[in-house]
């Protein structure tokens, strides 16, 4: 598998934190969310993968290649980023003419492709980018980042100030261009819907740290919560010391217990035999497994050194 | 560009490469998708099932190992000819499976073989009337 980017011990200092370690490849041709708490360190990583903000120490390498120095020019015309905070620059331009000065900059830029963007986005004309609207500026960069036709677009929180319907064009516009083009995408987002219906990696930042890479569907029906009778804390006590992976027993009413466990079938049979009555289970969502992740119960990471 | 009637639960602890597998090998045997078909690119399709195209991928690839479907380059993924001996095989696993839930249920509320069986005899005869 061809990687888009990789990371080889890249290591970053900020303010308060020190950002890494980070090792980390992202294959091409897919979509890769970055997700963790704010001051996680995604943007530190976004920012190092354009050379925005330079490691201090460790490597990176874009579609296989090491770049000493800056980055190439090609390779440059060949990456968009809808940054966190519009660039100041621009405001003082219409759409249109921010999108002009863009063109020359890109030579792959398609004027077309833009214009149908603007309209599908229902981005204002003629009006200053600074008198925009948040959402209607966040709706014009990302019709300018795609228009540039990337083989690499990186978005920092993309959906941030977009109504809902605007959030579900960016969905379907963004899946589209994949369809089309063999691009991968790096967005750093905290909204769990959009890493449901975009990613198919999700890399996990906490404090500064990686906690790897993991496949998004791998996730689903991972762990479960369940209800069993049990008669007092005493029973509780004693059948979640004989199943030692499982987490947060509660008594939730007398005669009722919960607990959260990780592959529930493998222990169901057991449970059953023991005589304990299941009342009912279900499955974590993503953001609850997001969380557990971040506590340190890890699912099962890709490798993609071992191949699949 | 055919719509494939596929339903993934997420909640489910079969992985959902599996879940997508089983119905799509379901489909093409039973002829719902016929031969010759063109099914969605992989983006589409994961698109469609809210899930990655690294599934959507893992499913292609398998059922293309079983003969199943073919990938052209450049044009897409289709469906092979399915054999005759595959889809009655198919046709006997199904009804073999559901049958072995069936007495799975009843031993485990205690039923006995011969109340089964009377039991079986009595809704084969049933359904069967009504069909005809």
């Amino acid at each position: 598998m061809q990687m888009a980017m990789e990371l080889r011990n890249v290591r970053k200092q900020r303010r308060t934190q020190t950002i890494g370690p980070l090792n980390l490849k992202m294959p091409e041709g897919h979509v890769i969310a970055l997700v963790g708490h704010n001051g996680s360190g995604k943007s530190t990583l976004l920012q190092m993968l354009l050379q925005l903000t330079h490691p201090e120490a460790g490597e990176i390498q874009w579609f296989g290649r090491n770049y000493t120095g800056e980055l190439s020019l090609e390779l440059r015309q060949s990456i968009t980023y809808v940054p966190e905070v519009s660039l100041r620059e621009e405001n003082g331009w219409s759409a249109e003419e921010a999108a002009s000065f863009r063109s020359y900059w890109y030579p792959k830029w398609e004027a077309q492709y833009f214009n149908d963007l603007l309209n599908q986005f229902e981005v204002p004309r003629n009006i200053k980018l600074g008198k925009m609207s948040k959402g209607e500026r966040r709706k014009f960069e990302i019709a300018a980042a795609l228009a540039a036709h990337p083989r690499l677009l990186l978005l920092d929180e993309p959906s941030s100030g977009l109504d809902p319907f605007a959030w579900k064009k960016m969905i379907e516009i963004l899946r589209r261009y994949m369809e089309e083009h063999n691009a991968t995408i790096v967005i750093s987002t905290h909204i769990v819907e959009e890493v449901r219906r975009l990613a198919d990696y999700i890399v996990l930042m906490h404090q500064g740290q990686m906690l790897g890479m993991a496949e998004k569907d791998s996730l689903y029906g991972l762990w479960n919560e369940v209800w069993v009778n049990l008669s007092d804390e005493e029973e509780l006590k004693e059948l979640s010391k004989m199943f030692p992976d499982t987490l947060h027993w509660t008594m939730d009413t007398p005669g009722v217990a919960s607990f959260v466990v990780e592959h529930f079938h493998k222990i169901e049979k057991r449970i059953h035999d023991l005589g304990v009555h299941v009342i009912k289970s279900r499955s974590l969502e993503l953001d609850e497994i997001l969380s557990l992740w971040t506590q340190g119960h890890y699912p099962e990471l890709v490798d993609l050194e071992r191949g699949d | 560009m055919m719509w494939i009637p596929i339903q993934i639960n997420e909640n489910s602890a079969e992985p959902l490469y599996h879940q997508i597998e089983t119905q799509l090998r379901a489909l093409i045997i039973s002829g719902v998708i016929t031969e010759g078909t063109l099914l969605p690119s992989i983006r589409e399709f994961a698109g469609d099932l809210n899930c990655s195209v690294i599934t959507v991928r893992r499913v292609y690839q398998d059922l293309e190992g079983e003969g199943m479907l073919r990938t052209r380059q450049g044009t897409g993924t289709f469906v092979s000819h399915v054999g005759d001996n595959a889809r009655k095989g198919f046709k006997r696993d199904t009804v073999t499976k559901a049958l072995e839930a069936a007495v799975d249920l009843a031993r485990s509320v205690h039923s006995s073989e011969e109340e089964l069986k009377g039991m079986f005899q009595e809704i084969v005869d049933r359904k069967y009337k009504e069909q005809d």
